[in-house]
């Protein structure tokens, strides 16, 4: 019998360093991995620890040098074939090996399915505290206790948790909550081999396919833009802005009854409820049964001629003007204000 | 028809917008709150229900939490599910995901010979989704994440789930035991059979299992069995609609837009 | 009845070929059990019908589709103990139209909830119809909205709740009213025509039971059987005597389905209420807008309880109101399309009566179509803007009688 569970190792043997997964997606670095880079730099130069990346893939070296321009001190690099793609079961095995020698006193990884996949199963292994889904992580430098900040009850309350006596002190962290740097190519970093033993028969999951960019599922599209009666049929225009936004468009019932765009796409009481980060509604009234299929979104931009449209209640921001010409602006901001890519 | 043994992991939470901060105590106020099945939860018992029709089968729900859980879990039996047991005890209390996940294990391994374990995806009170991986490595058995859609192969044994991820899917094959994490909104639940909700509403259906039962070690469960700690709560920015007016030139709105959609995207 | 019913009425030649048996191969295959199960569920309803097929012809879908909905071959299911999936058994609204002219007197709306019922057993109901169930379950509510938030459609503050010593009158705002933005207006009309005329009344506020309408009418006896049992019980021990409702939804289930309810209380729809005000005096309409209005009987309010007048009765108190009828009027008017649970329920575009009310009330020359239920209110507003007809205003009886008062110009959204 226990008087209080114990991590397989604790303070004394921790090496004073914040270790980053680096998920990577067809040959690049994720996004939210280099934003937990630039932000775990700051994190480390303000306690003077060590920023080290991990990095499981098969020949993937060569994006240990994008990692250590966005702040690694350090990189570990496991390359091997059976990593080439995440299962729970290779990476499950590596990223616990690699944990337990370089007893880090912080793990953290993008809240990614696969990070959350990773990290919920590994902080039980490692008898670990672990919070989920942050919005953001400080750093006591006295006492080296990361503190995340964790939405819960649908977002309307905020919880600061930490596990000061347990370790590695891990957390996922929600994508985009973080700024990202402008790489820096002059930084120098260590790149260090982690050599993996792995067999076929480690493997117990077979993934058989990835597929990205097919069929129409508005339930799961984080950025949505929507068209009413009011932008008389033009979606290409929003269909653009979706498209730099990286989103998909949907609509209310009459655009689908007049035939500009299919019922699959229409959002409502009875169509598709949906739940964006950001729904872009334009040229919609705003009916009761319109509403419903929206009140999900993180955030809901109207755009409307009619100042009275009863959409503008259901809206965070509110644009009183015609679609036609704040849409194409707004895809031309966009465009411009790119931040060049990595 | 094989005879497949299922268990379905469910909570139930506050409704989200009933929960508060209290500005003295900076503690939780749920007190007043009206609490639902989780409904991710929902989507995991459908998804197994559904899986117990194409493929035979029996399931069981388990739930830890304090007695009145189970006033809400019967909705679970009248859906179609055989039994119930929850892990009520007070040393459970002020579990955190570790010990949350320790105690379920050792619940479903007192049940025995489970071949599929459904989770939702995440619960609404915490959010942490962290709780199907931790069951898989308690109990070392293999887990699909973000699963919806799955399937069975009986003559291999192997199940086959689509899991979500950004902008798409995943098909993923892996054998019997596993652990199922369902995506919230995956399927429709089924409304409760009439035929069964008297029946699974007598006190009589639910088994509740205590430490003692499930021969727990005290130091896994609860407070002890919990790494982390919340340091601090605070009540998050209204959830209202902001209804914020943005005036100007369309080049001049659209640049506000564009800063506002570059920290939301 | 217009002739033009009387020659609609003869059995059209598709349903003419369905009795004989060769088209209906399944017929051969009785099922015994399923068979006592819908006697048991329709109430038997359905044995008188000896097949004449003028509930077919009646059937306004018959106007929208090039097939109508089989109503006589939904009967003959019935009586023999057969059930399959059919779209047309989800398609029904409700509406009753081809009740009273059934000359067996059959209640085909109860037959078709017992069919659905079968449906929901074997787990055949539409979909998103169980998630509107759950949400009646949880929130209280068929519209998915949280049940912390019913009051806020209230304006400046509070209304007073229900006191049995001090209010005669239970004001059962009911769920559409409470969380639809437009039907709000209409809930905020009436409680300002109510304070106008010195009603003494109060309000469930948080505590209002949801009365069950969309449960009973997708067709899921057993559980509005439940729903009802809590709002009766709410009511009983809130002390109330007397119900005044906005929707004709709630008003006919708590007077026809509330099993005894209506023995002890006394429900009334608002319009109703209304009329008396009007005809004690105690409500007067002052400024005239000066419309020509035709009036939309809601079919729970018309057909379902046979209450033409009282709307009537009000809109005649509004000064320099035009009163015109439009072609189906009284025991023959057009459903709006949205009773039958199909306010849940997608109806394509070309398929809405409501598109055809419009039409019937531009070709009377109205300019404004005033109803009484928030159903018709949501149908009639899309199928106007879909129209092109914007002219065209649609108002709740409330509010136009506030309009009468205040002039204050009615807020309308179509998607």
């Amino acid at each position: 019998m226990t008087e209080r569970v114990e991590s397989l190792y604790g303070i004394d043997e921790e090496s004073k360093a914040i270790w980053v997964f680096l998920g990577q997606i067809g040959g690049n670095l994720e996004p939210v991995s280099l934003e937990l880079l630039t932000h775990g730099r700051q994190l480390a130069d303000q306690a003077g620890w060590t920023l080290v990346g991990l990095l499981l893939g098969h020949e993937v070296g060569h994006l240990t040098e994008q990692a250590i321009a966005h702040g690694a001190d350090e990189v570990w690099l496991a390359d091997h074939p059976l990593l080439e793609e995440y299962t729970i079961d290779t990476y499950g095995r590596v990223v616990f090996d690699a944990i337990m020698e370089g007893k880090p006193s912080a793990f953290i990884a993008g809240a990614t399915p696969n990070g959350r996949d990773l990290l919920g199963r590994l902080a039980v292994r490692l008898r670990a505290g672990l919070t989920a889904d942050c919005t953001d992580l400080k750093l006591v430098t006295e006492t080296g206790i990361l503190i995340s900040e964790v939405t819960g009850f649908g977002g309307g309350v905020l919880a600061l948790i930490e596990a000061p006596t347990h370790r590695p002190q891990m957390a996922t962290v929600r994508p985009g909550v973080f700024p990202l740097s402008e790489a820096d190519a002059s930084r120098k970093g260590r790149i260090i081999d982690f050599q993996v033993l792995l067999s076929e028969d480690m493997l117990k999951t077979e993934v058989v396919e990835t597929v990205v960019g097919a069929g129409v599922d508005l339930t799961q599209a984080e950025m949505l833009v929507i068209g009413g009666r009011g932008i008389e049929g033009d979606f290409e225009m929003l269909r653009e802005l979706a498209d730099a936004l990286g989103g998909d468009i949907g609509a209310t019932r009459p655009p689908v009854d007049d035939g500009f765009i299919k019922r699959e796409r229409q959002i409502g009481q009875t169509g598709v409820v949906c739940r964006p980060k950001v729904a872009i509604v334009c040229g919609v009234s705003g009916a009761f049964h319109f509403a419903v299929g929206i009140q999900d979104a993180e955030t809901v931009i109207a755009i409307n001629t009619d100042p009275e449209a009863p959409m503008f209640e259901f809206a965070d921001y509110c644009i009183v003007g015609d679609a036609a010409q704040i849409v194409p602006a707004l895809t031309h901001a966009l465009t411009l204000e790119k931040v060049p890519s990595v | 028809m094989s005879d497949l043994k299922i268990v379905v992991c469910m909570k139930v939470v506050p409704k989200p917008e009933e929960v508060g901060v209290d500005k003295e105590t900076m503690r939780l106020d749920r007190e007043n709150a009206r609490s639902e099945m989780n409904p991710t939860d929902m989507n995991a018992l459908e998804m197994a229900l559904d899986f117990k029709d194409r493929y035979g089968g029996s399931i069981d729900v388990v739930s830890m939490g304090p007695p009145f859980f189970s006033h809400f879990l019967p909705v679970g039996l009248a859906m179609g599910a055989n039994h119930i047991y929850l892990l009520s005890d007070r040393d459970f209390g002020g579990a955190d995901t570790l010990a949350t996940t320790y105690t379920l294990a050792l619940g479903i391994r007192k049940i025995g010979d489970v071949d599929l374990i459904f989770c939702g995806e995440e619960s609404s009170d915490g959010a942490t989704g962290q709780v199907p991986p931790g069951i898989a490595e308690w109990l070392d058995i293999n887990q699909i994440t973000m699963v919806n859609r799955l399937d069975y192969d009986t003559e291999r044994e192997m199940v086959r789930g689509q899991r979500e991820i950004p902008g798409g899917h995943q098909i993923v094959d892996t054998p019997l035991p596993v652990v199922i994490s369902v995506a919230t909104a995956s399927n429709e639940p089924r409304f409760m059979d009439y035929r069964l909700k008297s029946w699974a509403f007598e006190d009589e259906r639910i088994t509740v299992w205590n430490v003692d039962d499930l021969k727990a070690d005290p130091g896994y469960v609860g407070e002890p069995g919990s790494p982390t700690i919340v340091s601090g709560l605070e009540q998050a920015p209204s959830r209202e609609r902001r209804m914020e007016f943005i005036d100007g030139t369309p080049d001049e709105i659209a640049l506000r837009l564009a800063g506002i959609l570059e920290d939301r995207m | 009845m217009s002739d033009n019913v009387i020659d609609e009425a003869e059995v059209p030649a598709n349903e003419i070929e369905l009795l004989e048996p060769a088209s209906e191969p399944e017929a051969v295959v009785l099922d015994d059990e399923l068979w006592e199960q819908l006697i048991e569920l329709t109430g038997g309803a359905a044995a008188p019908c000896f097949q004449c097929g003028v509930c077919t012809a009646i059937c306004p879908w018959g106007t929208v589709r090039q097939e109508p909905i089989s109503v006589r071959k939904l009967m003959r299911r019935a009586q023999l103990g057969l059930f399959n999936e059919n779209e047309g058994l989800w398609l029904c609204t409700a509406c009753a139209q081809c009740e009273p002219y059934c000359p067996r007197g059959v209640p085909i709306v109860e037959v078709f909830r017992g069919l659905r019922y079968l449906a929901w057993e074997r787990r055949q109901a539409l979909e998103g119809l169980p998630s509107v169930l759950w949400s009646v379950y949880w929130n209280n509510n068929p519209w998915f909205q949280p049940p912390s938030q019913r009051t806020a459609w209230v304006e400046n503050g509070q209304l007073p709740d229900f006191d049995p010593t001090q209010h005669e009158i239970l004001l059962y705002v009911g769920c559409t009213s409470s969380y639809d933005r437009r039907a709000q207006n209409v809930a905020r009309s009436v409680v300002k025509l109510l304070n106008a005329a010195g009603v003494k009344y109060g309000v469930l506020g948080e505590s209002e039971p949801c009365c069950g309408e969309a449960v009973l009418s997708m067709g899921h006896g057993p559980y509005f059987e439940e729903v009802a049992a809590k709002a009766t019980a709410v009511f009983q021990e809130r002390g109330v005597k007397k119900i005044v409702t906005i929707s004709p939804h709630c008003f006919d289930v708590f007077r026809n389905h509330y099993g005894g309810l209506s023995e002890t209380v006394e429900v009334y729809h608002y319009t109703q209420l209304l009329a008396e005000l009007v005809e004690s005096g105690q409500l007067e309409f002052g400024i005239s807008p000066g419309l020509k209005a035709t009036f939309q009987d809601p079919c729970f309010l018309g057909r379902g309880n046979n209450e033409y007048e009282a709307p009537r009765k009000v809109l005649a108190a509004i000064p320099s109101i035009d009163l015109v009828e439009m072609e189906h009027t009284g025991i023959d008017s057009l459903c709006c399309g949205g009773g039958g649970g199909r306010m849940w329920m997608e109806t394509e575009a070309g398929e809405r009566f409501s598109d055809l009310r419009v039409q019937e009330a531009i070709d009377v020359g109205a300019q404004v179509v005033v109803t009484a239920c928030p159903s018709c209110i949501a149908c009639l507003e899309d199928s106007v803007k879909a129209s092109g007809h914007k002219e065209l205003l649609v108002l709740d009886v409330a509010e136009l009688a506030i309009l009468s008062q205040e002039s204050v110009p009615a807020e309308m959204a179509d998607d």
